[in-house]
């Protein structure tokens, strides 16, 4: 399959499709497919931060910073729009000075999803903010077709149906892929469009089923996979990550499938559905619990935190579910680390110790 | 047992810690101050402001098994909670406390000792590190009932109530405000007063209380009422010279963040404001000789506040205005008495920190003009992102959209350690030679 560049690429030039840069975490993928605009989440782009330090104090995280980058370098000239989702302080503000300082001349869109506890009123507002952001997209893009959205609302369903396949074979152990490849391909979600990310995913599934190798199986919390490093580290020394607490990965991609037949009651009910995740405020309670599930249902040893430094809403959490972890005799590592950094010599060896522990 | 902790603090409230405080004032030895010739006398009202905020930390100490006790966020909608006679303690006027006092770095090492990252926000450290070792300069804080927060501030206070509500094991209500992005919509308000309605059960199931609605309008027309005196205090400092500092001003804030919604607050505005006017009368300054007139943004770094008031004034530059002082007069106006609910979603979701940064560029500019700053101070706070981020563009802007000179300093509202003293006083030589140029 081509790489990401040239596929966006193909996928305008090709399909026609217009090209939206989606900064995380949370959004309706489902109503941008529907409208003919391919999502192309910025979330780690492999660039040096230079221009977007202008503009940013050093206690930002990396994903912010290298989002910004992203489009200082003048790397987003083809897209055709910006979604800024509601998931931080840092982002929340970002999303206001690329739309009111920057003077970039595409149109910038905000999506806000209500915070946990919820209540009735969250449900009826959730459910308003989706059909006051495809008003919006409307504008610019034209109508909104129903059958279109109803139809992507089930290949999205679809989508998370199988990545739940794959899910399920990792934590009983069935499935043979290396970590690297396991977050390849999920990864890859983040910007294939689903005609395309679904067959990928069952053309891996078919061929990645079989016996993982023998090593510990782990849990990574975090925010996501990178640096990517690690994964590999822990290939070569055994390790498997059974399951993940990932908020690129399993916190919003294994959605529950919704049995409601209106694709904007479907979403609605898939988002308060979801795993709890610290940019919806979930309380420390149900991620401890979510947490344990996961480790007892993988079977895992140990739980490795991989945090973007400054990442406030995951910090907060760490504290609660290290201790109640340790309780249950449960080991954990705590990394924190930039984007894209190559792994130390000085964090290798602290994973290295951490599987002897589990092992 | 209820019954006599109820009589225990309404007879301290009333009686016993006014006349231990008076008591307190008799006895304490004077020492001579010192007077700096850089400043003009000091406002009296300090001294009531003092009494004040001893007597609401000292009280409680009763508050405990007497009335029901919330922890609330500085931006929550606390009128709600006012209408079941809620005592209110806000932790981030403990921590702003803590850092004046300058115990701040040493309670935020007892949460990072506990796991807490030094890159969380200090005032959420200093309150963790309170809670596991009992340690505060006010005594003793009581444990709450309830957490009350809002998410208008920043998305910081729910990280951190959420922990506090599993270290104290009980309920946390959100007001979630949406994102100003670009305007408010009714979608946002109805969702806003919905959180509201639906708060009304459980606050009732805490307090033992029920909703009473005259009462809420009561609470509502005081914290308007206050806010707008409030705004006025403020207002004086557009007058030349003006007749106290934006550093007095971070004190004053006080009340008006923890006892919105109380009579007392009201009346300690109101003979604030009445001090403030006879000094513009009488062309009293806060600082002797007011040369430029300069503007600060957000939180204070409560730890320096007295070295950058002597900083400043010695070379006659007082700050007249700050976007964060601001904060509590600002939407303030919206309260209405006949519609309370849809009025507080309004008058909270609207604050500066809720909106965009049009929204704060063209506020700035506002204060600028009106109260004739020269200058603006912006305080890069490392635990307030929201308050922080697109300083930068915004320090940019006013320069080459109204040629104001700016400074940006790195530091934190509360803990001492991030400051850097050479790179502060590096930065500040150069902003005073291009002011004085």
């Amino acid at each position: 399959m081509a790489k990401r560049e040239e596929y966006i690429d193909k996928e305008k030039k090709e399909k026609g499709k217009k090209l939206f840069g989606i900064f995380p975490a949370q959004y309706p993928r489902e109503i941008l497919w529907a409208m003919n605009v391919l999502p192309v989440e910025i979330w780690d782009p492999p660039l040096e931060v230079i221009h977007a330090n202008a503009h940013l104090q050093p206690y930002i995280c990396s994903v912010v910073r290298l989002g910004l980058e992203l489009i200082l370098q003048g790397k987003c000239e083809g897209l055709d729009g910006f979604l800024f989702p509601h998931t931080c302080d840092s982002i929340q503000n970002l999303s206001s000075i690329v739309s009111d300082y920057l003077g970039v001349k595409k149109p910038c869109y905000f999506f806000y999803h209500p915070k946990s506890p919820y209540q009735d009123s969250s449900r009826v507002y959730y459910l308003e903010q989706l059909k006051g952001l495809v008003a919006r997209l409307e504008k610019q893009l034209g109508p909104l077709d129903s059958s279109q959205l109803k139809h992507r609302v089930q290949q999205g369903q679809e989508v998370a149906r199988v990545l739940k396949q794959l899910y399920d074979l990792r934590v009983q152990g069935e499935l043979e892929a290396s970590n690297a490849d396991f977050y390849r391909v999920v990864r890859r979600g983040e910007y294939l469009s689903p005609d395309d990310f679904l067959p990928l995913l069952e053309e891996f599934l078919a061929a990645a089923k079989g016996s993982a190798q023998g090593g510990p199986a782990v849990i990574m919390s975090g925010v996501l996979p990178n640096p990517k490093e690690i994964l590999t580290l822990l290939d070569e020394l055994g390790v498997r990550i059974a399951h993940d607490d990932l908020l690129n990965c399993s916190r919003r991609l294994l959605v529950p499938p919704s049995r409601a037949d209106d694709p904007f009651e479907a979403l609605t009910e898939s988002y308060f559905a979801m795993p709890p995740c610290t940019t919806k405020d979930s309380s420390v309670s149900e991620r401890v619990d979510d947490l344990l599930a996961k480790v007892e249902q993988s079977n895992a040893k140990g739980v490795i935190f991989y945090m973007v430094k400054f990442c406030e809403p995951e910090l907060f959490d760490v504290p609660q579910l290290t201790g109640e972890l340790r309780k249950r005799g449960v080991a954990t590592l705590l990394i924190d680390c930039e984007l894209n950094q190559n792994l130390s010599g000085q964090l290798a060896t602290r994973v290295e110790a951490f599987f002897e522990m589990i092992s | 047992m209820y019954l006599i902790k109820n009589l225990q603090y309404h007879f301290m409230k009333d009686l016993g810690l006014p006349a231990l405080m008076r008591f307190s004032q008799r006895t304490k030895k004077r020492r001579p101050k010192k007077l700096d010739t850089c400043f003009g006398p000091p406002l009296t009202s300090t001294g009531r402001l003092k009494e004040i905020m001893t007597r609401h930390y000292l009280l409680s100490r009763y508050a405990e098994g007497a009335r029901p006790v919330a922890w609330v966020t500085s931006g929550a909608p606390v009128e709600l909670l006012r209408a079941f006679e809620f005592y209110t303690f806000y932790p981030e006027n403990h921590g702003a406390l803590c850092g004046a006092q300058k115990v701040g770095s040493e309670l935020c090492e007892v949460a990072e000792g506990k796991g807490y990252s030094q890159d969380l926000c200090s005032y959420a450290r200093i309150d963790l590190g309170v809670c596991f070792s009992g340690r505060t300069p006010v005594g003793k804080l009581p444990k709450p009932d309830l957490l009350f927060a809002s998410n208008n501030i920043c998305q910081t206070v729910v990280y951190w109530y959420k922990v506090l509500a599993y270290h104290w094991k009980v309920p946390l209500i959100l007001f979630d405000t949406p994102y100003n992005f670009k305007d408010i919509a009714d979608s946002d308000i109805s969702y806003m007063v919905g959180q509201l309605e639906e708060m009304i059960p459980v606050l009732e199931e805490v307090s033992g209380k029920e909703f009473n609605y005259q009462r809420f309008q009561d609470v509502i027309r005081l914290a308007k009422e206050a806010s707008l005196t409030w705004g006025e205090v403020l207002a004086t400092m557009k007058a030349r010279p003006a007749p106290m500092t934006i550093f007095d001003a971070f004190g004053h804030l006080a009340p008006i963040v923890s006892l919105r919604g109380l009579p007392v607050a009201l009346n300690y505005y109101r003979v604030l404001l009445n001090e403030l006017n006879d000094r513009v009368k009488k062309g009293i300054g806060a600082i002797t000789d007011e040369r430029k007139r300069l503007m600060w943004d957000n939180i204070a770094i409560w730890y320096k506040v007295r070295d950058l008031s002597n900083r400043f004034a010695e070379r006659g530059m007082n700050f007249v205005a700050a976007t964060y002082t601001n904060a509590w007069a600002e939407t303030i106006s919206y309260l209405d008495i006949n519609h309370p609910f849809e009025s507080l979603a309004k008058a909270y979701s609207l604050v500066i920190l809720n909106n965009n940064l049009n929204h704060r560029f063209e506020l700035m500019e506002r204060l600028v003009k009106e109260y004739g700053v020269d200058g603006l101070v912006i305080h890069s706070a490392r635990s307030c992102k929201p308050y922080s981020v697109g300083q930068y563009d915004i320090k940019r802007l006013l320069m080459d959209r109204l040629g104001v000179p700016s400074v940006v300093i790195e530091a934190d509202i509360a803990d001492s350690r991030v400051f850097s003293e050479e790179q502060t006083r590096t930065r500040l030589e150069a902003f005073f030679e291009a002011m004085e140029a």
